[in-house]
């Protein structure tokens, strides 16, 4: 049973986060399970606290992180092996996940997300009243 | 489909061949930016009038665990990514991430003022600044006349 799914991307993304000019790349993503619930750690270089944005909608995650290039323009690329691009990757959070408890940090271009598990009710006893 | 003869044949495979990239275009490769098999961390060179730059992804990795030496005209970038190391495996669900210790060995492009080489690390890129030396100056080879004394090279016993 997995509480967290990704999605591959379909078009169309959200509106907002497109940005027709710029490549946009998957971010690798490892997930794994603690006492209280789910982590999720996206690798994403280049990415700031200010650029990065995460949307929840109904059940759908969605990271959007905005990569500024640090090299100057008049630079000139003589050897590639990554491209400079945005990153954006969407997940389906199951009902077990907190949605309202979900945290993020992002520190060394890697974001942490806790995804605390949905505190399950206790079996309540039902009193049963003779006649 | 286009009907095509013998005599444009070659036309026609380029015809094929333009529709073969078009279509390797629009195929949305969802692995795109999951690195397998590739070397860790992936670099970029860039040059500008006066330095080179090399930049590397290295996410998740602390300045103190990076370490970077040049000799020879070969630049060694290595490092230690162990963010996930104390996660026993049976708890991951997906693991996309590289990890472990890295080792990058590049050729650098030229003369590089080795004493002037500085590095920052933001947000999970590394930047390495090259100094280009300045071109040295052109040096005169002398030439030694080794043509050997008029009469000397005369054939014996003439």
């Amino acid at each position: 049973m997995s509480e967290i799914k990704s999605t591959p991307e379909r078009r169309p993304t959200p509106a907002s986060l497109r940005t027709p000019s710029k490549r946009v790349c998957t971010p690798p993503i490892d997930i794994y399970e603690d006492q209280d619930g789910l982590v999720l750690r996206a690798d994403l270089p280049g990415v700031s606290v200010d650029t990065l944005e995460l949307q929840v909608q109904d059940n759908k995650l969605t990271l959007f992180g905005r990569v500024s290039t640090s090299v100057p323009k008049d630079a000139k690329l003589i050897y590639q092996e990554y491209h400079v691009g945005d990153f954006l990757r969407s997940f389906i959070l199951s009902d077990q996940v907190n949605h309202e408890q979900t945290s993020a940090k992002l520190s060394e271009g890697v974001l942490e997300l806790t995804l605390p598990r949905v505190t399950q009710s206790e079996p309540r006893r039902i009193p049963i009243r003779g006649e | 489909m286009a009907v095509f003869r013998w005599g444009s044949s070659i036309d026609a495979f380029r015809d094929l061949e333009r529709e073969m990239d078009r279509w390797l275009r629009s195929v949305n490769f969802s692995m795109d930016g999951v690195r397998i098999g590739r070397q860790y961390p992936p670099v970029n060179i860039y040059e500008l009038e006066d330095e080179f730059l090399l930049t590397a992804e290295v996410p998740g990795t602390k300045a103190d665990d990076v370490e970077i030496s040049i000799a020879d005209g070969m630049v060694t970038i290595r490092g230690d990514r162990s963010d996930a190391a104390t996660i026993p495996e049976d708890r991951f669900r997906r693991c996309e991430r590289p990890r472990g210790a890295w080792e990058r060995v590049l050729a650098l492009p030229e003369r590089i003022r080795e004493d002037d080489l500085h590095a920052e690390l933001t947000h999970g890129v590394l930047t390495l600044h090259l100094p280009k030396s300045p071109p040295s100056q052109a040096r005169q080879i002398p030439i030694v006349d080794s043509e050997p004394p008029a009469g000397s090279n005369e054939a014996p016993g003439q």
